[in-house]
């Protein structure tokens, strides 16, 4: 009784085609049909297939040729194809030709003119912003480019900002940012591959070698993992990093986020690989090393002494980020004997009335410090500076003048948190951050003790890590054949040699001296 | 470039040599040497380096025609199945046992000179649980941190050294022949063992990414240590003198406790974690080393996992006798005087064997072939 009830349930269920037609499945079977050589079959499908007229900006303008006067349709979507260039080098020409037995190819004035003759191809086609060209009679459509995203213009960078050189960044169309790139590497070995990774939303990455350069085991490694994505929708670059790299829970990034095109640019030139997204307004660089996180594009653009200048600095800050505050707490807790004697009895004077142990003081200006961070970073733009004032003076200030927190911290807390922001690249800067409460929570219960110890553990962490088989302290260690760009860099006319980690077909990328 | 998984190249090689052979001379062991060769250790020590040389040699040479093997595959191929397995059992037990002294006389430098307060057990189990963690990764990263450290590790003892040199009086080192030529020869004779990390060495040749590179960064690394073992034990003399040096149990941490910089005037903690990472890294590779022999005389492939049984082992065994105060110092004498001449007999007894056998001939038919 029940069975019998289910299955007329089920007939009335295929009997309504609009509910069951939803299914991914069921789409794909409808785009699976050919071209019929009747255009309103093909209509129908394709006001089926485009819900018209529920969907609002696709368009279909249906027309007569004017030599033969046979039926014709342009489908487009006017959000994201050019209006412009199909009225003008379609919908006009067809109208006003005259020749009875012209083809398409022969009337439309656009840059090309592909014919198709299944729906799916069509269908892809419309996706991406083409227009097509339906033919009463004809089994075969025609489609022609007209896409026009909208977007950005190409803007200053924000994150990576530089003082000397190159001023532009990418953009969230993946087009401009391989024009930008292409503007930088002229030279057809250069190959910008694309492939679909999602399965609904069709998302496209370009994938950028340099052939006869990048290893090719790389590139199919690459291309593998892309592949093997099983995914309805990767919207964007940052998503899609967190799908392919190595270990996904690790505090350390192993792929390179870089919103530079030039930096982009001479990673290629290095024989890495580029990937690029439209809806990204950066491109990801892999394999990475630690060193390439520490790096920016400027120490190269700066002359020899000046750039190495920056990473000593940088060096140092980041080292004062890691490490100060933890120092302060177990000097203060495990080692007074180190500090001076004037110093300690300064020390001990402003703590006279603070009622906390260090431990717990840095932790809350710590704490406090990040607050006012995250803080800053949601705030709407006018009030941001008024944040910055309120958070650091006024809280720092109440916090001493309430005896809270002695101003020794606050000089501590204060050095560790501005020493943070000489590291760019975000993730870097976000491990650097959490490392710090390693630190401090590893200074609190055994003092340098338990910082070596933590110290050491995370640098066997580190030699261990890998990116794309690519150790991430390369080529400092495990030794490899390089320009040694590392800590310091060498002056330009000496660095004559690829990374050897990459194993790059050509591994010598500059005659000797240079520039004799 | 050359590099395959798993395998160390020369750097590392040297860098681990380096600091496990190295750190020695902050440890007891130039106490033990003063004790009885007094302000004149260094010469002991010299003495020492220069007769290791052969066994060291003997050893290389002997791997010179094995180059797939390790030292207990080698032992096996050159001693017979059973007598191989039996030296190799000797050798995990004389390893082990100097993992557990070392490791406990390492934390008690800790507890006894920088952290009083703080109890034994908690020390000696970072000390363990950190060391555990370094093996986990194996050598090829043991060799990388090593490399990494090495020139920050070795500026700062070359800080600390040229500071003691200046603040040291050099007069205090004569009268120089000390108790007597015979006394200095003997203290080295039963000392030798000072170098016998070496031979465990040939454990990892296998790994190091060619033989010559096995071959001149175990040789390298030997010259330097040895000459890195012989100027502080000088320099501590010319800080302390004769007669309190031969009370002093630790005399490189009394002599970063002794000396000053500038308005700095107790600068131990500046050289403390330094200290430690070259001991976090000498315990690491030590703990792999026996790790990885008991791996092969038990026949276990997969050796890393038996990693946390050894700590827990090498904790339990190191605790014991911390509980007679003054045990582990005279247990490592006694370990050090009956090494000793195992470590230089056995290299020669190995090469004696391979001759008898004619290795080398065949390895030098293979080679004209």
């Amino acid at each position: 009784m029940f069975k019998l009830l289910k299955k007329i349930a089920g007939r009335k269920k295929r009997l309504k085609p609009d509910q069951s037609k939803n299914t991914l499945t069921e789409q794909n079977h409808q785009k699976e049909q050919f071209i019929s050589a009747q255009i309103e079959e093909n209509l129908d499908l394709m006001n089926e297939i485009y819900q018209i007229p529920h969907n609002g900006d696709v368009k279909i303008r249906e027309l007569k040729l004017g030599g033969s006067g046979r039926k014709a349709a342009i489908l487009f979507i006017s959000s994201i194809a050019d209006v412009r260039t199909v009225e003008d080098s379609a919908i006009k020409p067809l109208l006003a030709n005259t020749r009875e037995n012209a083809g398409i190819d022969e009337i439309i004035a656009t840059q090309n003119v592909t014919a198709f003759s299944n729906i799916k191809s069509l269908v892809e086609n419309i996706n991406l912003g083409n227009a097509v060209i339906f033919l009463d009679g004809s089994t075969k459509a025609f489609t022609f480019d007209c896409a026009n995203f909208q977007g950005r213009s190409v803007e200053k960078a924000e994150s990576e900002v530089l003082i000397k050189g190159s001023k532009e960044a990418l953009t969230e169309k993946v087009i401009v940012n391989l024009s930008l790139i292409r503007k930088r590497i002229k030279n057809e070995n250069l190959i910008a591959e694309s492939m679909t990774i999602s399965k609904r939303s069709h998302n496209v990455v370009y994938i950028l070698y340099i052939r006869n350069l990048a290893d090719e085991k790389l590139i199919a490694n690459v291309k593998k993992r892309l592949a093997s994505l099983n995914v309805d929708a990767i919207q964007n670059l940052s998503l899609l990093e967190q799908y392919i790299e190595d270990r996904r829970l690790s505090l350390f990034p192993s792929l390179l986020y870089t919103e530079r095109p030039d930096r982009a640019t001479s990673f290629l030139e290095d024989g890495h690989i580029v990937l690029l997204m439209d809806n990204s307004p950066d491109s990801i660089v892999l394999p990475a090393t630690f060193w390439s996180f520490f790096h920016t594009a400027e120490e190269h653009y700066l002359r020899f002494i000046f750039g190495n200048f920056v990473r000593v600095i940088r060096m140092v800050a980041m080292f004062i980020t890691i490490f100060i505050s933890a120092i302060y707490i177990s000097v203060t807790t495990f080692h007074t004997e180190m500090i001076p004697a004037d110093l300690l009895l300064a020390i001990a004077g402003t703590r006279e009335k603070v009622p906390f142990p260090i431990f717990f003081e840095i932790l809350l200006m710590e704490a406090a410090f990040e607050l006012i961070r995250e803080a800053g970073l949601r705030v709407p733009n006018p009030m941001g500076p008024t944040i910055g004032i309120v958070g650091a003076l006024i809280l720092g200030q109440a916090a001493v003048e309430a005896n809270i927190i002695s101003p020794i911290v606050i000089i501590v807390v204060a050095l560790s948190g501005l020493t943070s922001f000489t590291v760019s690249d975000i993730s870097l800067n976000f491990a650097l951050r959490i490392i710090r409460f390693l630190f401090i929570l590893s200074a609190g219960v055994f003092g340098i003790y338990g910082m070596t110890a933590l110290f050491i553990m995370g640098l066997f962490y580190l030699v261990s890590l890998k990116s794309f088989g690519v150790p991430y302290l390369a080529p400092m260690s495990p030794h490899y054949v390089s320009s040694g760009d590392t800590i310091f860099r060498r002056v330009l006319t000496h660095e004559n040699f690829r990374p050897g980690y990459l194993k790059p077909v050509d591994i010598k990328k500059k005659g000797d001296g240079a520039a004799k | 470039m050359k590099q395959s998984e798993g395998k160390i190249g020369i750097r590392e090689l040297m860098a681990i040599i380096m600091l496990s052979v190295g750190t020695k001379l902050t440890d007891d062991t130039p106490s033990i040497l003063y004790s009885t060769a007094k302000n004149s250790a260094w010469m002991s020590m010299l003495l020492i380096g220069i007769v290791s040389i052969i066994p060291v040699f003997f050893l290389v040479k002997v791997f010179s025609v094995h180059k797939d093997k390790n030292l207990h595959q080698l032992n096996i191929h050159l001693f017979g199945k059973f007598v191989g397995n039996m030296v190799s059992f000797g050798l995990l037990l004389f390893g082990f046992t100097a993992l557990v002294l070392d490791s406990a006389t390492y934390a008690d430098i800790i507890s006894t000179m920088y952290f009083t307060k703080t109890p034994f057990l908690p020390i000696y189990l970072i000390l363990l649980i950190v060391c555990g963690y370094g093996a986990k990764r194996g050598i090829e990263h043991i060799g990388s941190t090593a490399w990494l450290t090495i020139f920050y590790l070795k500026i700062t003892l070359f800080i600390a050294l040229l500071i003691s040199f200046l603040q040291g009086e050099f007069k205090m080192i004569y009268p120089l022949w000390g108790p007597g030529i015979g006394e200095i020869v003997k203290t080295a004779g039963r000392n030798i063992s000072v170098f016998a990390d070496f031979y465990y060495l040939g454990l990892i040749a296998p790994l190091v990414s060619s033989y010559k590179s096995f071959k001149k960064g175990t040789l390298l690394a030997y010259l330097i240590v040895a000459i890195e073992l012989v100027i502080p034990l000088i320099i501590f003399v010319m800080i302390f003198d004769f007669t309190s040096i031969e009370i002093m149990q630790y005399p490189f941490h009394e002599m970063i406790l002794y000396i000053s910089l500038g308005f700095l005037t107790n600068v131990e903690t500046i050289f403390l974690p330094f200290w430690l990472i070259a001991s976090f890294i000498r315990f690491s590779f030590y703990l792999y080393l026996v790790v990885l022999l008991f791996g092969g005389v038990f026949k276990i492939k997969e050796f890393e996992f038996l990693i946390p049984v050894i700590v827990v082992l090498v904790l339990f065994s190191g605790l014991a006798p911390k509980y007679g105060e003054f045990t582990i110092p005279h247990l490592r004498e006694f370990f050090l005087t009956t090494l000793s001449p195992i470590f230089f007999g056995l290299p020669c007894l190995m090469l004696f064997i391979a001759k008898v056998r004619g290795d080398f001939k065949h390895e030098a038919a293979k080679e004209s072939h």
